[in-house]
């Protein structure tokens, strides 16, 4: 389950690109852990609106997010493009103190920043020491900075290359497409406005 | 997965959702100049993301009974589908996002974990067999919750129940813990297999923050050539013990 780590890109780009998700502990703090679920879903999504769901429920672009809310059980998932939205959630999640384990992923200097202003010290860091293998049939940069974005292999590259070209097509906006790319991931983790500013780019509207 | 012939009008809007490329187009026996959508079993990791994309107006894309092995890529490909053994959906534990309240990693030792088939290449668990064959050699105890040790016919070992060798899925974990002084055979354990592998893996390591600054693991890590991408996970410490 390591699914926020390996998120490839330049910088700048994953700068802009903060997963948060929320689990439980089974055996510790899963007893009657939904409706403390429920509250820090409600906390994480009044901080940023970019995409949330669960693998266990769905996203809340195949669902309604209050329906997610209603039915977790084990943790869930947003993910953040700045680093105020992210303090404040941070802040807010240690203030409703609902014992249930969150996690950060994103440039290790920026969330170190973002929990020192919040007043939390991270007890525990995870790192990531690339790809090996026959890196040969991995898809090209470009396409590996949205395929990263799911941690599940849920986002095809194929649809990647089907949206560039349809923007490019004018079928169909970057804003949508990044849309359309997020609707796989289940987990509500992939970045639709860092995926946006990446189609923009490809198709040089940026 | 498989699409009913029946009902499929040949639209090819859902092959580019397929994250395995396992959609194609073949002449309709009933009409020649028609093409219908049909699924690769082989290469079919069963992740159920075509179905969900909601792109089939007619209903054609369906998943078909499965049993074991194949039950396999179901349950390592579909994070909607939970673990018997772990409770967990998806292919891991909980490693170090519950760390603060499960006290699962403890200090002075690193966990790590091998993801084979990730990013977007998805893999055969024969790789993921080899490199474990490789690990346990060097004494690498794997972890026994995650649903990959399940998959061992002999966890000492990590040589796999023969029939799942050839199954595929969109990545597996393999977790384990070492101590400091295991992770340079751990390292060169990886660098020589990888030439073997025809999928890719994607590798972890998990540390306490000021271990990790202090501590010779990334160091190891950086000087045996692996490395260190600037962004990873934070775990932020509000955890705790809740249940009665």
């Amino acid at each position: 389950m390591t699914h926020t780590l390996h998120r490839t890109g330049d910088l700048q780009s994953i700068k802009e690109d903060f997963p948060m998700l929320t689990h439980v502990a089974r055996g510790f703090n899963d007893q009657g852990a939904s409706v403390r679920l429920k509250k820090i879903a409600q906390t994480m999504t009044k901080y940023t609106d970019l995409h949330f769901g669960d693998c266990k429920v769905g996203n809340k672009y195949l669902m309604d997010s209050a329906e997610i809310m209603d039915k977790l059980t084990v943790g869930c998932q947003v993910v953040f493009k700045d680093k105020e939205s992210l303090i404040g959630c941070m802040k807010e999640l240690k203030q409703i103190d609902q014992g249930i384990s969150i996690v950060v992923s994103g440039i290790f200097e920026e969330v170190f920043e973002c929990c020192d202003k919040a007043g939390l010290k991270p007890p525990l860091i995870e790192f990531a020491l690339g790809v090996h293998g026959n890196t040969k049939r991995l898809w090209p940069p470009e396409i590996l900075e949205f395929v990263t974005m799911c941690g599940h292999g849920l986002v095809s590259g194929r649809l990647v290359k089907k949206m560039v070209e349809d923007i490019k097509k004018n079928k169909i906006t970057a804003e949508k497409a990044a849309i359309e790319l997020a609707k796989p991931c289940l987990c509500g983790i992939f970045n639709p406005d860092r995926a946006a500013k990446l189609l923009k780019r490809m198709t040089g509207q940026l | 997965m498989k699409i009913d012939l029946e009902k499929c009008i040949g639209c090819k809007k859902c092959a580019d959702y397929c994250p395995v490329g396992a959609i194609s187009y073949i002449q309709d026996e009933k009409n020649p100049k028609k093409k219908k959508g049909a699924i690769d079993l082989e290469e079919c990791v069963e992740c159920g993301v075509c179905f969900r994309a909601g792109v089939c107006k007619p209903e054609a894309i369906f998943r078909q009974e499965i049993g074991w092995p194949r039950s396999v890529r179901l349950a390592f490909s579909d994070p909607m589908i939970e673990h018997k053994n772990t409770g967990v959906p998806g292919r891991g534990t909980e490693e170090m996002k519950t760390n603060e309240v499960t006290g699962r990693f403890k200090r002075g030792t690193y966990g790590m974990a091998v993801e084979v088939g990730r990013p977007g290449v998805a893999g055969r668990l024969e790789d993921l067999e080899k490199i474990a064959i490789s690990l346990a050699k060097i004494g690498v105890e794997f972890e026994p919750k995650n649903p990959v040790t399940f998959l061992f016919e002999d966890v000492k070992t990590g040589k796999l129940k023969p029939e799942v060798g050839k199954e595929k899925v969109l990545s597996a974990i393999i977790e384990f813990v070492v101590k400091p002084e295991q992770i340079r055979p751990v390292l060169q354990a990886l660098k020589d297999i990888s030439p073997k592998i025809d999928s890719v893996f994607s590798l972890d390591l998990i540390s306490f923050p000021e271990e990790s600054e202090k501590a010779p693991a990334l160091k190891v890590v950086k000087e045996m050539g692996f490395p260190v991408y600037p962004n990873g996970k934070v775990n932020l410490g509000l955890g705790k013990v809740l249940n009665k």
